[in-house]
C-alpha cells in the first residue's frame, strides 16, 4: 500500500497540489450482543478503502473509494484534484498547511490477547458470564440485561507529499453492561461502559462485580430514588461528570477548527486566566492503553500530551497540521480521521482536569445545600455560546455537609466560562473511565475523559421539583 | 442492465452460498452510494469532497440465531467472505426460539418520487453555486455575520434478496444544506441553525438558507438570564417534531417485549392528552423516508401510532411481529432494527400565532433536543434555543435554563396542536403547547 501511496503522491506533485495525503485502510471488526440469556447477535464487518486529500492553490479537495485498486485510487486523485479548483473563487480564508519533519515509522501496536486469539465461543461465554451475575445481583426486579462487545483491528498506511510514511495497526475493544430494573411502577436502567486501545484482554480484565454487577446495582437503587430539584445550586462533580465538563465544555471549544473560524468562546483568549487557580486541563494521547490513545494522529503527526489549561490559564489549543499553520503554532497531533473516507479534523484524546489537593469530605462539609451529581452518562456544547449539557446518572442532595437522599438521573446546564471560574475546589482524587465514542462533523472519534472530584458554585440543575 | 439489477445479482448469489453453507434464513443487501460535499467555514468555502462507496450485508439465521456481516466494496473476495462468515457466525449464536421467519415476498409498486434526475445529474460546480448563493445571501443581511455549514448531496442505488424469495432493486437521491450563523455584538453573541432537504430538488429552497440561519441568529443575540418556576412550554415546530419523534421511536416493538421501555405495558393505553394523534406514512410521495418496502422487504403501510392520545400501534420488524404473532408494520432495518418513517401529527384548529397568544407566563422552544430516557421516561433538557414569553410576546431570549419532567406529565399537559406546520418532504411539524413545566433557571 505504502507504493500506491507514494505513488499518488507524486501524481499529485505533477498534476498542481501544492500538497497531498493519502490513507489507506483495512479494518476488521466483530460485535457480540448478549441479552436477556442468549448470545443470538453476532456481528463483524470488512472495509477497507482509499482518502486522497489535496491542497491546490486556496482551498482543499477530497475524494475516497472502497477500493485499493490502482485505477480507482488515481480516479479519487483526480477528483480531488478538480474538487479543490472548482471552489477556488469563493474561498475567504485560504488554506494552508504547517511545514513539519517528515516522519517514516512503522507502528504495529500489538494487544495483549489479539482478537483472534479468542474464539467467538470464549467471546460470547464470557459475556453470557456478566449477564448472569448482573441478573443475580439483581434478582426478579432486573427485567431486561443487554451486555454487548465489539472489537476492531485497522490497518493504515499513511504518505504525504512531505515524505511522512507511517504504516501503522492498531485495534480498540469496547464493551457495555446496561441493566434494566422494575418496580412494577417504573424502569430504570443502569449502564458501565469499559474501552482500551487494546484487544480481547478487555474481557479478561474485566470483572462482573466491577461491570455488571454494579449496572445491575446502580438500576436497582433509581427505583429507590425521588426526582431531582430545579434550580441553581453548588454542586460537586464526580470525576466522571468533570470528565464530561473538561470534553464537553472545554475541549471542544479548544479545537483548534473551531477557534479559527470564530466558532469558540476562546477566540483571542489565549494567555488569559479563564478559569479559577485550582484548574488545569490536559488532553494526552500518549497514556498507555487509554481509549483515546495513539501514536500518530491521522496526518502523521506524533500524539503528545497537550497543556490546554494550566493553573486557570488558558496555554494552548488541538491543532491539525492546517490550524498550526494559520495561528503559526506547533501542530499538536490532533489531527483525526474515523475512516478512510474522512478527512481528518482536530479532536480530543483523552482529555482531563489534573487532581487538585482538596479531599472529597472537606469539599462536601463546605456545602451547605448541593448536589452530588455521579454517573455521567453524556452531553454536548454549543461551542458558539459556550453554553453546555451535562447528563449526570444519579445524584445525591447535600446538605448540612453531608450525602443525604438519592436522586434520579439529572442534567446540569450553564456557560463554560462561568463553570471554569466557579470552580472553587478541586479534588485530590483522580479516575478515567469515561471511554466513548465522541461526535463532530459527522465523524465519531474514540475519546476517554476524567479528573477529580471538584465543586461548582452556582450550576442549573434541570430537575422536576421546586428546590 | 441497470445499477440496481447488477446489486440484485450479487444479492441473488450470495443468498445461495449462504443457504448452501447451512444457513436456513437468510438475507443480502447490497448497493451503491455516491456522495458529494461542500463546506462552509468562516463565511466562505472551506472544502470540496466526493465518495464513492459500495456495500454488501448479509443476515443468516441458523435456529434462530442471527450472524451478520457487512462489507465495504463488491471485490467478489470479501463477499465470500462475509457471507461465510455470517453463516459461521448464526451457526456459533445461540438459538432463538422467538425467531419465526424472515418476510414472504409482497411485491408493491415503489412510492413515487424517491428518485431525481435533477439531483442525479448535479456536479462539484453545481453544489458549489448553492454554497456560495447561501454565502452571498447571508452576508447581504449581516456582512460581519459568520456562516459555517455544508451542502451535500447522495445518490444511492440498491438491492435485497432473501431466502424467502424477496427481490427487490431500489434507487434513491437526497440533497440538503445546512448552515449555522454567529453574530458577535459587543460581547453578545447570536447563534442559530437552518437546514433543508429533500428527494427531489424542486422540493427545496437551498439557497435560502443562510437566509434564515442569520435572521435566526440576530433574534438570539440578547439572551438573559430567568427565574425558575413552572411555566407554559410551547414547542416550535423543530423542538416538537424531536419530541414526538422520540416518543414514536420509544414504541419500537424489541423495546417493549424486552421489558426496557417506558412505554412497557402501555398499548392501548393513554399516553397524552387526546388533541395529540401522529401517523407513521411511508407512503408519502417524496417523503424524506417514503418506500414501498422495509429494510426486510416487508411491505409498508401507513399506521396511526398514537390516536387521540392512546398508544395505538407498536412498530415491528419481522423478529418482533413474529414473536407476539402481531402483524408486521413494516419498520424493520436490514441489521435488525426498527425505524419510525414519515411522521405525520394530525393539526389542531388554531394557529401556532394564536396558541402563543393566550400564553401569559412561558417558554417558546424553537430548536431543542427533549429526549426521554428509554427506561423511566424522565426528562431533564437545556432550553438551547428558547424566548420568555409574556402575555402572548416573545420578551427575550433565554440562557442557562432548562426543562424537567416526565415524558407522561409532559404528553398529558399538552393542550394544543397548532393548526399550521411546517412541512418538509414527508413531515409535518406542528407547534405544541404544554402546560406547567418545571422549568429551572439561572437568575
Amino acid at each position: 500500500m505504502e507504493d500506491l501511496a507514494r505513488h499518488l503522491c507524486e501524481l499529485a506533485r505533477k498534476r498542481g497540489a501544492d500538497f497531498a495525503d493519502v490513507r489507506t485502510l483495512h479494518r476488521r471488526a466483530s460485535g457480540f450482543l448478549v441479552q436477556d440469556g442468549r448470545a443470538d447477535k453476532l456481528s463483524g464487518a470488512l472495509d477497507r478503502g482509499i482518502g486522497v486529500r489535496v491542497l491546490v492553490g486556496r482551498c482543499w479537495g477530497f475524494a475516497s473509494a472502497d477500493s485499493l485498486a490502482p485505477r480507482r485510487a488515481e480516479q479519487c486523485l483526480d477528483d480531488a484534484l478538480a474538487l479543490a479548483r472548482a471552489s477556488q473563487d469563493f474561498v475567504s480564508d485560504p488554506a494552508m498547511i504547517a511545514r513539519v519533519e517528515p516522519v517514516v515509522a512503522v507502528d504495529i501496536a500489538e494487544p495483549e490477547i489479539h482478537p483472534a486469539a479468542m474464539t467467538v465461543k470464549e467471546k460470547a461465554a464470557r459475556l453470557m458470564e456478566y449477564e448472569r451475575a448482573g441478573r443475580a445481583a439483581g434478582g426478579d426486579r432486573i427485567v431486561n440485561s443487554v451486555v454487548s462487545y465489539s472489537d476492531g483491528l485497522r490497518e493504515e498506511v499513511l504518505v504525504n507529499t512531505a515524505g511522512t510514511c507511517i504504516r501503522s495497526t492498531a485495534c480498540r475493544a469496547v464493551c457495555t453492561a446496561f441493566m434494566v430494573a422494575s418496580d412494577g411502577r417504573v424502569l430504570q436502567r443502569g449502564v458501565e461502559n469499559r474501552g482500551i486501545a487494546g484487544g480481547a484482554e478487555l474481557l479478561a480484565r474485566t470483572e462482573p462485580e466491577e461491570f455488571s454487577v454494579r449496572a445491575a446495582k446502580k438500576a436497582l437503587a433509581l427505583l429507590e430514588a425521588g426526582p431531582a430539584p430545579a434550580g441553581r445550586f453548588t454542586v460537586i462533580f464526580h470525576p466522571s461528570i468533570t470528565g464530561l465538563l473538561v470534553h464537553e465544555a472545554l475541549g471542544h471549544n479548544a479545537e483548534a477548527d473551531h477557534v479559527w473560524a470564530g466558532q469558540s468562546i476562546l477566540e483571542g483568549r489565549l494567555g488569559h486566566q479563564i478559569a479559577a487557580p485550582a484548574v488545569s486541563i490536559y488532553d494526552d494521547s500518549t497514556l498507555p492503553g487509554e481509549f483515546g490513545s495513539f501514536a500518530y494522529d491521522s496526518e502523521g503527526t506524533p500524539g503528545r500530551r497537550r497543556p490546554i489549561i494550566e493553573n486557570g490559564r488558558l496555554v494552548g489549543l488541538l491543532h491539525s497540521l492546517e490550524t498550526a499553520a494559520k495561528f503559526g503554532a506547533e501542530p499538536t497531533g490532533s489531527a483525526r480521521a474515523e475512516s478512510y473516507d474522512c478527512r481528518p479534523i482536530p479532536r480530543m484524546t483523552n482529555t482531563f482536569m489534573a487532581p487538585g489537593d482538596v479531599p472529597f469530605e472537606e469539599m462536601i462539609r463546605g456545602v451547605e445545600r448541593g448536589i452530588y451529581l455521579e454517573e455521567g452518562h453524556w452531553g454536548y456544547v454549543m461551542v458558539e455560546k459556550g453554553q453546555f449539557i451535562c447528563h449526570a446518572g444519579l445524584a445525591h442532595r447535600i446538605e448540612h455537609g453531608r450525602i443525604g437522599e438519592m436522586l434520579r438521573d439529572v442534567s446540569i446546564s450553564s456557560l463554560t466560562l462561568d463553570t471554569l471560574k466557579n470552580a472553587d475546589a478541586v479534588g485530590s482524587d483522580f479516575e478515567m473511565k469515561m471511554p466513548g465514542m465522541c461526535g463532530k462533523d459527522g465523524q465519531s472519534a474514540p475519546t476517554d475523559c476524567g479528573g477529580p472530584h471538584v465543586r461548582v458554585r452556582d450550576v442549573v440543575v434541570g430537575g422536576q421539583r421546586d428546590r | 442492465m441497470t445499477a440496481g439489477d447488477v446489486y440484485f445479482g450479487i444479492c441473488e448469489r450470495s443468498v445461495t452460498k449462504a443457504r448452501a453453507l447451512g444457513a436456513e434464513w437468510c438475507d443480502v443487501a447490497a448497493g451503491s452510494a455516491r456522495d458529494i460535499e461542500v463546506s462552509i467555514e468562516k463565511s466562505g468555502i472551506k472544502a470540496a469532497d466526493a465518495g464513492q462507496g459500495e456495500s454488501v450485508s448479509v443476515r443468516a439465521f441458523v435456529r434462530g440465531g442471527m450472524g451478520y456481516m457487512s462489507a465495504s466494496g463488491t471485490d467478489p473476495r470479501d463477499i465470500d467472505e462475509a457471507v461465510q462468515r455470517a453463516v459461521a457466525l448464526a451457526k456459533e449464536a445461540t438459538a432463538d426460539p422467538d425467531f419465526v421467519a424472515l418476510p414472504q415476498p409482497d411485491p408493491a409498486e415503489e412510492v413515487e418520487g424517491r428518485f431525481d434526475d435533477a439531483i442525479a445529474g448535479m456536479g462539484v460546480a453545481d453544489v458549489v453555486r448553492i454554497a456560495a448563493a447561501n454565502l452571498e445571501a447571508g452576508r447581504a443581511i449581516e456582512p460581519d455575520v459568520l456562516l459555517s455549514g455544508h451542502v451535500g448531496l447522495v445518490v444511492g442505488h440498491g438491492a435485497l434478496a432473501s431466502s424467502t424469495g424477496v427481490a427487490l432493486v431500489t434507487e434513491g437521491t437526497h440533497i440538503d444544506a445546512s448552515i449555522e450563523a454567529v453574530l458577535k455584538r459587543n460581547g453578545d453573541v447570536g447563534y442559530f441553525y437552518e437546514f433543508d432537504f429533500g428527494r427531489f430538488l424542486a422540493d427545496c429552497t437551498l439557497e435560502k438558507v443562510a437566509e434564515s440561519a442569520v435572521r435566526g441568529a440576530r433574534r438570539f443575540l440578547g439572551a438573559k438570564r430567568i427565574a425558575s418556576g413552572r411555566r407554559t412550554l410551547v414547542l416550535g415546530p423543530l423542538a416538537a417534531y424531536g419530541l414526538v419523534g422520540a416518543v414514536v421511536a420509544a414504541a419500537n416493538a424489541e423495546s417493549i417485549q424486552r421489558g426496557r421501555s417506558y412505554l412497557c405495558g402501555k398499548l392501548g393505553e393513554r399516553i397524552a392528552s387526546p388533541c395529540l394523534t401522529v401517523v407513521d406514512d411511508p407512503l408519502v410521495p417524496r417523503g424524506m423516508r417514503s418506500g414501498a418496502h422495509d429494510g426486510e422487504g416487508t411491505r409498508r403501510r401507513r399506521i396511526t401510532v398514537i390516536d387521540r392520545g392512546t398508544l395505538a400501534s407498536l412498530l415491528h420488524n419481522s423478529y418482533t411481529a413474529g414473536k407476539a404473532g402481531a402483524r408486521n408494520t413494516g419498520h424493520g432495518t436490514h441489521s435488525g432494527g426498527i425505524s419510525p418513517t414519515n411522521l405525520q401529527p394530525a393539526l389542531g384548529s388554531r394557529s401556532a400565532d394564536e396558541i402563543l397568544r393566550e400564553v401569559q407566563d412561558g417558554i417558546y422552544l424553537e430548536s431543542g433536543d427533549i429526549r426521554p430516557d428509554s427506561a423511566s421516561g424522565d426528562i431533564s433538557a437545556s432550553i438551547d434555543f428558547g424566548f420568555l414569553v409574556r402575555k402572548g410576546e416573545l420578551v427575550h431570549p433565554v440562557e442557562s435554563a432548562m426543562i424537567g419532567a416526565n415524558v407522561f406529565d409532559l404528553l398529558g399537559n399538552l393542550d394544543a396542536v397548532s393548526s399550521d406546520a411546517r412541512i418538509e418532504p414527508g413531515l409535518a411539524m406542528p407547534t405544541l403547547r404544554i402546560r406547567d413545566v418545571q422549568v429551572a433557571g439561572a437568575e
